[in-house]
């Protein structure tokens, strides 16, 4: 595996608005490599969007944020940058697909003229060859008669397309990382699975390490190398997405997995629910956070706060934070 | 969209029809009578009933009122208002001579209003939440709640009287506009200035504002770029809003300042009960307000892509 491009350690993030402060990520490290996606699932308020983008300042105005640990990007620390040093890495460095393409996207500038101006600020290209870039990026985004899109407002394309848009105005600035939040949760089925394969074929072809932040198992499975398994801010598994979603050891992970509806199974039974709702994290508890839904739990479950142990052995290592399942099941730990 | 142009257009002077035939109406119904202020003119204190009646006749005043408006209709749509009852002139002669300083006053202050709004607006959501901020917010909450007239009074005893910078009355070269420029835009800048600090932190709050921070944008950038396009359409409309109120302003300004606009000239209709160009300014103050508000909306359209480009279905 190559040398990470992007490496968070020991991540804390706490979140303040006027009324309450929620420590929304909780000591999670993470790290991708060129040509990598890593896939960070976990359900809605689990802090899988706060992790990533949080570092990046990309948290929305009012909401004061504290962070600590490192994020390493381009040998920096960007978490000790200038505001005017990371907007420099948001663009050059970092690309980002938002879930919403139809809010995401300003619906008073055309679409073309943005792109010429990332592949102009941070290519380096002339005004006419940026011009030409940015056709050719929506033409390699999939989008048809790009000479005419490019001149098009937002409100003038379809969900799809818009997507395919956001996607081009990431890479024009020729990022090296790219984040995608949620990037088919707003889309209908048929074009999920087309802008999966796009950024699927963008990556292999450009060799950019793709973050990619999803509840959705489908994604994960068609797109991901590794994945981490966020919950309630807190890592609770993570490793290959083979040996993630095909041998999930953390209560958690596998209630996840088998809440996903299977078609091929003969029944609607087969699916599962985790009973209850994630924690109230603004009121931080010191064992493990599951452990008010778990099915496992027991009395040390709720004093304290299981660490990840190495599971499996490989190239990369499967981890879970479940001292239980490790126990109940026999599984051999290799720290 | 032609369409709708057309629409809005038909709209607005059916508009027009129904708020003057409305203030024809009103007008006629007030208490004084057209026939006696005119016979009292041309035979002082000894008019006696048989003339007034006979004026009333030639002059048509006893038809009853819808063929009175109509007839009134006919000549306003020639340019011709009728003749005041208190200056004897024509009002078409007094609006040539007076509605070139009512909308030179008019725009100057809207002019100023348009900058000072921006100026504000933006600066206080560059500052965001800093202590410019937190001065503009105040400024514009003094500014939007103190009478203009009270404004006047302390821009003149300060800058004419103190300091004998600027002339007190009349007009007399650019410097005698200054101060009633700033005393009519003092109110819809502070108003707008607010509109500006608002929509810009609700355009920072929306999700294409973090797209533009992911392109590398500054903070200042994202404001400039992403979100400044996106208050034009609130605030084009307010500022219709405002400009028609400032009409309301030069009728105060008009007379602090001494300066023989339209808005001194309805003061003075009123007071001497000058039926004929209370109705004629009554007119033009409908057409004004009409218009604007026709400017104003058809100017959003073009300005908002999402109007202007709808898409095809």
């Amino acid at each position: 595996m190559n040398a990470p491009v992007y490496a968070v350690e020991n991540l804390v993030i706490d979140l303040y608005t006027p009324s309450v402060s929620v420590r929304a990520v909780d000591g999670a490290s993470f790290h991708v490599s060129p040509g990598e996606t890593l896939a960070i699932v976990g359900e809605s308020g689990s802090g899988k969007t706060v992790m990533t983008l949080g570092p990046l300042g990309l948290m929305p105005e009012g909401v004061a944020v504290d962070l600590r640990g490192t994020a390493r990007a381009d040998g920096r620390d960007i978490l000790t940058l200038s505001p005017s040093e990371l907007s420099a890495l948001r663009g050059g460095f970092f690309g980002v697909i938002f879930q919403d393409p139809m809010s995401a996207l300003n619906p008073m500038l055309k679409i073309g003229p943005q792109l010429a101006s990332q592949a102009q600020k941070y290519a380096g290209l002339s005004a006419e060859a940026a011009r030409k870039e940015a056709v050719s990026l929506l033409a390699r985004s999939g989008i048809p008669d790009p000479e005419d899109r490019y001149d098009r407002y937002p409100h003038e394309l379809s969900g799809g397309m818009l997507q395919r848009a956001m996607i081009a105005l990431a890479l024009a600035a020729r990022p090296r990382v790219l984040i995608a939040d949620e990037p088919t949760t707003a889309l209908d089925a048929t074009v999920q699975a087309q802008i999966l394969a796009l950024i699927r074929t963008i990556q292999k072809e450009d060799g950019i390490a793709v973050v990619l932040i999803t509840h959705d198992i489908g994604a994960v499975s068609v797109l991901a190398d590794r994945v981490i398994v966020l919950y309630a801010g807190q890592i609770a598994e993570e490793g290959t997405a083979i040996q993630v979603l095909t041998a999930p050891v953390h209560p958690y992970t596998r209630g996840l997995l088998a809440s996903v509806p299977d078609f091929r199974s003969e029944s609607a039974t087969g699916t599962k629910e985790i009973p209850g709702i994630p924690p109230n994290q603004a009121q931080l508890m010191p064992g493990c956070r599951f452990a008010d839904r778990c099915d496992m739990v027991q009395a040390t479950c709720h004093s304290h706060r299981p660490r990840l142990q190495t599971v499996g052995l490989g190239d990369v290592p499967h981890r879970v934070a479940c001292p239980v399942v490790i126990a109940a099941e026999g599984i051999v730990t290799h720290d | 969209m032609q369409r709708m142009f057309m629409r809005r257009t038909g709209l607005a002077l059916l508009l027009m029809l129904a708020a003057t035939a409305l203030t024809f109406a009103l007008v006629s119904a007030a208490p004084g009578n057209v026939a006696a202020l005119i016979a009292e003119r041309a035979a002082g204190a000894g008019a006696d009933g048989e003339m007034i009646a006979k004026i009333a006749n030639d002059l048509g005043l006893n038809d009853p009122l819808p063929v009175r408006y109509l007839r009134w209709l006919g000549d306003a749509v020639q340019g011709d208002f009728g003749v005041s009852l208190r200056t004897g002139k024509p009002m078409s002669e007094e609006f040539a001579a007076r509605i070139p300083k009512t909308l030179a006053l008019l725009a100057g202050g809207g002019v100023l209003a348009l900058a000072l709004s921006l100026v504000m607006g933006l600066a206080g959501a560059v500052s965001n939440g800093g202590i410019v901020d937190k001065l503009l917010h105040g400024l514009a909450l003094v500014g939007a709640s103190t009478p203009n007239f009270f404004v006047a009074a302390m821009l003149v005893i300060v800058f004419s009287v103190m300091l004998g910078w600027v002339p007190t009355f009349g007009v007399s070269g650019f410097t005698s506009w200054l101060l009633p420029w700033i005393t009519i835009a003092l109110f819809p800048g502070s108003v707008l200035a607010r509109v500006v600090r608002v929509n810009l932190q609700e355009a920072m709050s929306r999700p294409f504002a973090t797209t533009g921070f992911a392109k590398g944008l500054t903070r200042r950038a994202v404001l400039l770029r992403e979100a400044l396009p996106n208050i034009l359409i609130p605030y084009m409309t307010t500022f219709g809003a405002q400009f028609t109120l400032m009409m309301i302003g030069a009728i105060v300004v008009e007379r602090v300042f001494g300066l023989n606009g339209i808005g001194a000239f309805f003061i003075e209709a009123i007071r001497f009960r000058d039926f004929i160009g209370m109705q004629a300014v009554l007119m033009l103050f409908v057409v004004f307000f009409v218009s604007v508000n026709l400017i104003v909306d058809i100017a959003a359209m073009l300005a908002d892509p999402r109007l202007r480009r709808p898409r095809k279905a």
